[in-house]
C-alpha cells in the first residue's frame, strides 16, 4: 500500500486584490515573476533580528503578514496593507460565477467582528441606513465597539437583542441594499 | 531645594524620557506599575517600582491623586514629574503636591488653572497687549448672545467648549442660519464630555497655521522663549508631526511671536517649562490660541535645534535655580522634524491598530533620536493613546532634515502591527510640504492619500500571498507522513487495545 | 472492431457511452453552478491517477416506475470506488448532480453501501461527497430502504474507520443523517446546503420567506448549529482539507495516527513567551490559541469547528510529530465558561479521540459553567454532563494543563485528576478552588461583611486574602490533586515526556455491551 504518492495539480494560482485586481502566478515556488515579459527572481529573506523582506530588483521591501486565514491573505509591505484571496484556476471562475449571481440577491448581512455583547441597537428594523452608520454597539473586551453597516440599505431583519451574547461571525442583522 | 528623587506619574515614553534625565542628574526615579500593562518597558528603565497593579475602584491609575500622593509620600519622593496628558494640567494636583511638601514639577497650580481657563486667559492675553481673534468676552448664554457676537466678528465663527480641548465641544459655523443649531449642539456635547456646557465664540480663522513658542520660565520672574514649532499637519486637532522653526517665520515675525508669548506667561508668573499656541493666518497675522502648562509631545524637536534638555531644565527650575541663559544665548541651529509613528491604520481612517509589536528597529546615527516606550514584544493596549515611537530628524536645513527623513522612515522596521509609517512616506512625497507651504487644511486638502506605496509593492504582496498559500498546501501535500509508525504497536496495548 | 483478433466491440461502445455521460455539457451544467463534476471532485481528492472506480455500469433497475420515468445513466448517480490519499487506502463515494440530480434510488443506495462493507472489511477510511437532491420520489420506498442502509451502516463503522461527509451541494430530508453520524463534516460557502425540511416547506407550514443559506448554508452550520465541521471558501481548498485532516488520522481503531517528521524551524522546547501570555489580571482575556501554538509543533494545529462555541477550542496538532488532541477552553470568548453548545462540541471530539487512539491534551482556564435561565431551562445539566461522561469513558492518555482558573464543577469536569486524567499540571498563575474570590467572600463572610462599617474595603481585603491563600495551585500540588506545578516555558518539554511515558497505557474498564452516555 505504500505506493508512491503523487499529486500533480495544476501549480498556477491568482491572487485576488479587494480592489478585484488579479495577479497570476505559474509556479509561485519557484520565487520569480513574469515581468514585462522578462523573468525577474524573487528572494524571501530574514534579517537576523527576524524581520523578514523581499528582495525584488535590489531593492529591500519589508514584509509582514498581518492576516491570513485559509486563502485570505492581508499582507503589509513597506507599511502598507493589501488584501487579497488566492485563487486556483478553477476557484476563480467559481467566484466571478458567484459574483455575478451575487449581485441579483440584494440582501447583506452584518457580522460580528469579535465576540462579545450586544449594549445597544442603534437602528430598528425598517430603518434606513447609510454606509458607515453605526448600527450596533457591541461590547468586547471590555471596550464598547460601534459595528457600522458597510452597505447603505433598508434593515430587512435584526438577529439580536440587546443584551445578548454573540460569537464572532454571527449575523446581527441583514440589510437590503438599496 | 535639591531633587533626589522623582516620582513619575505616567508611562511609555515620557516616562523614559524623564527617567533618562534623571539618571543623568543622578535623580532616582519610581515608576508606577499598572495592570493594564505589567510588562511595559518604562518600569524596567526607573530605579523603583511602585506597584498599582491591584484595582481599587474605576479610577485610571495614572488619575488617581490621592492614591498618586500617598505613595509619593509613603515612598519619601522628593519631586513628581506629571509628564503630558493625565494629571499634568490639573491644578488639583499641583496644590496637592504643594500642600504636602512634594515638588510638582511644572507650574504653580494657579498658573495651570488660570491657563486652563480659556475665559481667563484670554482677558490676561487682551490685558497684555497679545493679539486676540474676535469673540465673546466669556462664555455665551443662550443662541441669541451667539448671533449678536457672531454678527459683531462676522461668519464663520467658531463655537468652543469652555473646558475643553481636543476638538471635543467645537462647532465651526459658516452662516447666520446654523448658530442656534450648532450651539445647542456644541453646549450638549461639551455637557457630556466635559461636565459643563458652558461654550464661547470666536472668528474662525480659514485654513491658519498652528505655530507654537516653547517657553521656559524660572522662579525668579525670568521668562526666555526656546522659538517655535510648527504643528500644522494635524488630523482632527491630532498632531502628526512637528518641526522646528517653522518654515512661514522670519526672525522679525519670530521675535513678534515670541515676545508676546513671553508676556502671556509672566502674566501668570510663570515658571518650568510651557506651550503658547497661536493661529497664524496667510497674512501671516497671529493670534493667541491657548497656552499649555506642561512639557508637550512634541519638545524633542526644540531640544534638537537649541541644545537644551528641557526636561533638566524643568527639574532644575523646580529646585529654585535660576534659568542659566537669557534670551540672547538662546540660538536655533539647524532644522528639526518629529515624524508621530501610531499604530493606527491609515488605510481605514487612521482607526487604531491594537496588538504587539513583534519586532521594532529604527537606523541609529547622529542626526537620529528615537523617543519610545515599546520594544519587541510591547502590547499596544487599548487603554492608553496609539503612540509607538517618535522619530526626530536633526539637519543643518529643512531641505538636508526632509532627505534624512526619508532614508530613516524607509529604515524604520516595525512588525506586529498596522503604523502610521505609510503616512510618513505620503508627506514626504508632497510637493507642497516640501516646499513648506501648508496650513492645518493639509490633510483634508492638500494630501489626496494618505498613504504611500510604491508601483511594484501590491505585486509583491500579491506574491507573497500566492506564494504563501503554495507552501502551506506543499507542506500539507508533501511533507512525509509516517504511516507505518502508526502500525508500530507495542504487543502489550496490541491485544488489550479492544476493550 | 477487432482489438488482436477479438471482438471488444462492445466494450469499447460502453465505454463510449459512459464517456459521453461525462462530456463537457454535463460538465458544463455543473460548472453554471459554480460547482465541480463528481469526477473533477475525485481527482482532486485522490492522488494523481489512483482512483479506481467499480460499479461504473450499473444502471437504475426500473426505468418506468409507473409514476414517472427513471433515466436510464451507467452508474446511476453516484460514483464510488477506491484510490490513495497521501499514500493510504480511502474508500470513497461521489453523487453526481447531472443524473437526475443525485437522487438517491435503490441502486445508487446499493452502490454506496457496497463501498462502506468494503471500507469496514478493509479497515479505511470512508469519505462521501454528497451532492443530491434527496430521495428518488418515482423509486418510492425503495429509496427510503436505500438511505435506512447507508445509516445502518454508518453507524456499524462508526468508531471503526474514520468517515468523513462533504457536502459539495444540496443534502436535504433524510440525506442529512448519514453526515450527521460519521464524524466530520465539510462544507463549501455559497454551493452546499443541509436542511431536513427547505424553504418551501417551512413557507407552507409556517409562512415563514427563508433562503437556502439562511435555512442551511456553510455560515449555519459552521456557527450557528454546530452540524459542519470545516468550511472553506470553494470545492477545491474543501477537498484538500479533507486531504489534511486525514493525515491526523488513522485508518482504524486498530492503528495510532501517523506521524510526521519535525520541521527544521520547529517550536523550540523552551518558550518564555509562554510565561506572559496570562495577564496578571484575573479578569483579563487572552487568546488560548496563541498558547496552542507556542506549545505544538508549528503551524500543526488543525481547529475544528473554529467559528461554533468559540467558548471552547478543539482541534488537531502533533507534539513532536505525534499526533494529539487538544480541548481547551477560550478566555476570549464568554471568559471561557462552559456552556451547552461547548459541552456537546467538546464530548464529541473526546469521543472521537478516544475510539481512534490520539491522546488529548486539556488546557484549561474556566471560571464555570454559563450562568443563565436560558442554559438551565435547556439542559446544561445533561449536556454538561456529556463532557464529563466522554472524559471519565475515554481510556487514550490524557494530560491536563491549568492555565489560570479552575472553579468548581468546571474543575471536575476538565480532566481533573479524579476523573482519570493521567497527569494534571499548573501553571504558578492557577487559581484551583470552589468557586472565585468575589462568590466565596461573600458566602463565607456575609455576616461579617454585613455588620462591617466599611463592607466594600472589607471585601477587597477578603478577596486579596482568598487569592493568596485559597485560589492557588500549591494547596492542590501538596494533597497530590495536581502532579506538579511547572515553569510555562518548560509545558512543551514536559508534555512530551508526558506523553511519551504514557504510550502504552491500558486501561480495563468493566465488560459490558456500552455505557449510556447521558444523550
Amino acid at each position: 500500500m505504500a505506493r508512491e504518492v503523487k499529486k500533480k495539480k495544476s501549480t498556477k494560482l491568482i491572487a485576488l486584490s479587494s480592489a478585484n485586481k488579479a495577479y497570476e502566478f505559474n509556479k509561485p515556488l519557484e520565487k520569480s515573476i513574469k515581468y514585462q515579459g522578462k523573468k525577474v527572481d524573487i528572494k524571501l529573506r530574514e534579517d537576523p533580528n527576524g524581520f523578514s523582506y523581499i528582495v525584488w530588483k535590489n531593492k529591500k521591501y519589508m514584509l509582514d503578514v498581518i492576516e491570513k486565514n485559509q486563502n485570505r491573505y492581508t499582507i503589509m509591505i513597506n507599511g502598507v496593507w493589501h488584501s487579497f484571496t488566492v485563487e486556483t484556476p478553477i476557484s476563480l471562475k467559481r467566484r466571478r460565477f458567484l459574483e455575478q449571481q451575487g449581485e441579483s440577491s440584494s440582501v447583506v448581512s452584518i457580522e460580528a467582528p469579535m465576540p462579545g455583547k450586544i449594549i445597544d441597537l442603534l437602528v430598528e428594523e425598517g430603518a434606513e441606513v447609510k454606509q458607515g452608520e453605526p448600527i450596533i454597539i457591541l461590547e468586547a473586551m471590555k471596550m464598547q465597539n460601534e459595528i457600522s453597516s458597510h452597505v447603505t440599505g433598508v434593515v430587512q431583519s435584526i438577529s439580536v437583542k440587546k443584551n445578548d451574547s454573540v460569537m464572532k461571525d454571527d449575523v446581527l442583522l441583514y440589510i437590503r441594499k438599496g | 531645594m535639591k531633587i533626589n528623587s522623582i516620582l513619575i506619574a505616567n508611562r511609555g515614553e515620557i516616562a523614559i524620557r524623564i527617567i533618562r534625565t534623571a539618571k543623568k542628574m543622578g535623580i532616582r526615579s519610581y515608576a508606577i506599575k499598572t495592570s493594564k500593562e505589567p510588562n511595559a518597558w518604562y518600569l524596567e528603565e526607573a530605579d523603583e517600582i511602585i506597584d498599582f497593579s491591584e484595582c481599587f475602584d474605576d479610577t485610571p491609575e495614572f488619575l488617581d491623586i490621592e492614591r498618586i500622593i500617598y505613595n509619593a509620600k509613603e515612598h519619601k519622593v522628593d519631586a513628581i514629574h506629571p509628564g503630558y496628558g493625565f494629571l499634568a494640567e490639573n491644578p488639583d494636583f499641583a496644590r496637592r503636591c504643594e500642600e504636602e511638601d512634594i515638588v510638582f514639577i511644572g507650574p504653580s497650580h494657579d498658573a495651570i488653572y488660570r491657563m486652563g481657563n480659556k475665559t481667563i486667559a484670554k482677558e490676561l492675553a487682551k490685558k497684555n497687549k497679545v493679539p486676540l481673534l474676535g469673540g465673546s468676552k466669556g462664555t455665551v448664554a443662550d443662541p441669541e448672545e451667539a448671533k449678536q457676537i457672531a454678527d459683531q466678528v462676522g461668519y464663520p465663527v467658531i463655537l468652543k467648549a469652555a473646558a475643553g480641548g481636543g476638538g471635543r465641544g467645537m462647532r465651526v459655523v459658516e452662516k447666520e442660519k446654523d448658530i442656534e443649531r450648532m450651539f445647542n449642539l456644541a453646549t450638549n456635547e461639551a455637557e457630556k464630555a466635559f461636565n459643563n456646557p458652558a461654550v464661547f465664540i470666536e472668528k474662525f480663522v480659514r485654513e491658519p497655521r498652528h505655530i507654537e513658542f516653547q517657553i521656559l520660565g524660572d522662579k525668579h520672574g525670568n521668562v526666555v522663549h526656546l522659538g517655535e514649532r510648527e504643528c500644522s499637519i494635524q488630523r482632527k486637532h491630532q498632531k502628526l508631526l512637528e518641526e522646528s522653526p517653522s518654515p512661514a517665520l522670519d526672525p522679525a515675525l519670530r521675535k513678534k511671536m515670541g515676545d508676546a508669548a513671553i508676556r502671556i506667561a509672566k502674566s501668570v508668573n510663570y515658571f518650568s517649562a510651557g506651550t503658547v499656541e497661536f493661529l497664524l493666518d496667510d497674512q501671516n497675522y497671529f493670534s493667541f490660541m491657548e497656552m499649555n502648562t506642561r512639557i508637550q509631545v512634541e519638545h524633542p524637536v526644540t531640544e534638537m535645534v537649541t541644545g537644551i534638555d528641557l526636561i533638566e531644565q524643568m527639574i532644575l527650575i523646580a529646585e529654585g535655580k535660576k534659568l542659566p541663559f537669557s534670551q540672547d544665548d538662546i540660538k536655533l541651529n539647524g532644522w528639526a522634524i518629529e515624524w508621530r509613528i501610531n499604530a493606527e491604520d491609515v488605510q481605514s481612517g487612521f482607526s487604531p491598530s491594537l496588538g504587539t509589536i513583534e519586532k521594532i528597529s529604527w537606523p541609529e546615527s547622529d542626526h537620529i533620536r528615537v523617543d519610545t516606550g515599546v520594544r519587541d514584544g510591547s502590547v499596544i493596549t487599548p487603554y492608553y493613546d496609539s503612540m509607538i515611537a517618535k522619530l526626530i530628524i536633526h539637519a543643518e536645513t529643512r531641505e538636508k532634515a526632509l532627505q534624512q527623513s526619508s532614508i530613516a522612515i524607509r529604515k524604520f522596521w516595525i512588525k506586529g502591527t498596522k503604523t502610521t509609517l505609510a503616512f510618513c512616506r505620503a508627506v514626504l512625497q508632497n510637493r507642497n510640504f516640501r516646499k513648506g507651504k501648508f496650513n492645518t487644511s493639509f490633510l483634508s486638502k492638500e494630501l489626496k492619500i494618505h498613504y504611500h506605496h510604491e508601483p511594484d509593492e501590491e505585486l509583491l504582496a500579491a506574491f507573497f500571498a500566492a506564494y504563501d498559500y503554495a507552501r502551506e498546501v506543499h507542506e500539507h501535500e508533501d511533507k512525509p507522513l509516517y504511516v507505518e509508525k502508526g502500525k508500530e504497536i507495542a504487543p502489550w496495548l496490541l491485544n488489550k487495545r479492544l476493550r | 472492431m477487432d482489438v488482436k483478433g477479438r471482438n471488444f466491440a462492445r466494450f469499447l461502445d460502453r465505454q463510449q457511452v459512459y464517456d459521453n455521460q461525462h462530456d463537457a455539457g454535463a460538465a458544463g451544467k455543473q460548472h453554471a453552478k459554480g460547482k465541480l463534476t463528481a469526477w473533477e471532485r475525485l481527482d482532486i481528492l485522490f492522488d494523481e491517477d489512483t482512483f479506481e472506480e467499480i460499479d461504473a455500469y450499473v444502471t437504475a433497475d426500473r426505468t418506468d416506475t409507473g409514476f414517472g420515468k427513471v433515466k436510464q445513466a451507467f452508474g446511476d448517480g453516484v460514483n464510488i470506488g477506491h484510490g490513495l490519499i497521501r499514500g493510504r487506502l480511502v474508500f470513497a463515494y461521489a453523487q453526481d448532480f447531472t443524473v437526475m440530480g443525485g437522487s438517491l434510488g435503490s441502486v445508487h443506495a446499493a452502490k454506496i453501501m457496497k463501498i462502506q462493507d468494503m471500507a469496514l472489511k478493509m479497515g479505511a477510511p470512508m469519505i462521501g461527497l454528497i451532492d443530491s437532491g434527496g430521495a428518488r420520489i418515482q423509486e418510492g420506498v425503495a429509496s427510503l430502504a436505500g438511505y435506512a442502509g447507508i445509516f445502518y451502516r454508518n453507524v456499524q463503522s462508526s468508531g471503526v474507520i474514520p468517515q468523513i461527509s462533504v457536502i459539495l451541494g444540496p443534502a436535504a430530508g433524510g440525506a442529512v443523517y448519514s453526515p450527521a453520524i460519521t464524524d466530520f463534516v465539510f462544507m463549501t460557502n455559497q454551493t452546499s446546503y443541509m436542511f431536513v425540511t427547505g424553504p418551501n416547506v417551512v413557507k407552507e407550514v409556517l409562512n415563514e420567506d427563508v433562503t437556502f443559506n439562511d435555512l442551511g448554508g456553510a455560515g449555519i452550520h459552521s456557527k450557528k448549529s454546530g452540524v459542519a465541521h470545516m468550511v472553506h471558501e470553494d470545492e477545491e481548498n474543501t477537498l484538500l482539507g479533507v486531504r489534511q485532516i486525514l493525515s491526523y488520522l488513522p485508518s482504524n481503531n486498530m492503528e495510532n495516527p501517523p506521524e510526521m517528521e519535525l520541521s527544521e524551524d520547529e517550536t523550540k522546547d523552551m518558550e518564555e513567551k509562554l510565561r506572559d501570555i496570562v495577564p496578571d489580571d484575573a479578569n483579563k482575556p487572552y487568546d488560548v490559541k496563541e498558547v496552542i501554538n507556542l506549545l505544538v509543533d508549528k503551524r500543526s494545529f488543525y481547529e475544528i469547528s473554529e467559528n461554533y462555541a468559540q467558548n471552547l477550542v478543539i482541534g488537531f496538532a502533533r507534539l513532536n510529530g505525534k499526533v494529539i488532541g487538544i480541548v481547551a477552553n477560550q478566555p476570549k470568548v464568554l471568559a471561557g465558561t462552559l456552556d451547552i453548545n461547548s459541552s456537546t462540541k467538546g464530548a464529541r471530539f473526546i469521543r472521537f479521540c478516544d475510539a481512534f487512539n490520539v491522546s488529548l491534551l486539556i488546557l484549561e482556564d474556566v471560571p464555570g459553567f454559563l450562568p443563565g435561565i436560558d442554559q438551565e431551562h435547556d439542559g446544561i445539566i445533561r449536556h454538561g454532563a456529556k463532557m464529563l461522561y466522554a472524559f471519565a469513558d475515554s481510556t487514550v492518555p490524557r494530560i491536563t494543563v491549568i492555565l489560570r482558573k479552575s472553579y468548581g464543577g468546571a474543575y471536575c469536569v476538565m480532566n481533573s485528576k479524579n476523573l482519570g486524567g493521567d497527569f494534571n499540571f499548573a501553571w504558578p498563575t492557577a487559581e484551583i478552588a470552589v468557586m472565585g474570590p468575589e462568590g466565596a467572600v461573600a458566602i463565607i463572610y456575609r455576616k461579617e461583611l454585613e455588620a462591617s462599617e466599611d463592607p466594600v474595603a472589607m471585601k477587597k481585603e477578603l478577596v486579596a486574602r482568598y487569592r493568596t491563600e485559597i485560589a492557588n495551585p500549591y494547596i492542590a500540588d501538596e494533597r497530590g490533586f495536581i502532579d506538579e506545578v511547572i515553569d510555562p516555558a518548560f509545558t512543551r518539554q514536559k508534555l512530551i515526556r508526558a506523553f511519551e511515558a504514557l504510550e502504552n497505557k491500558f486501561m480495563n474498564n468493566p465488560a459490558r455491551k456500552h455505557g449510556n452516555i447521558p444523550l
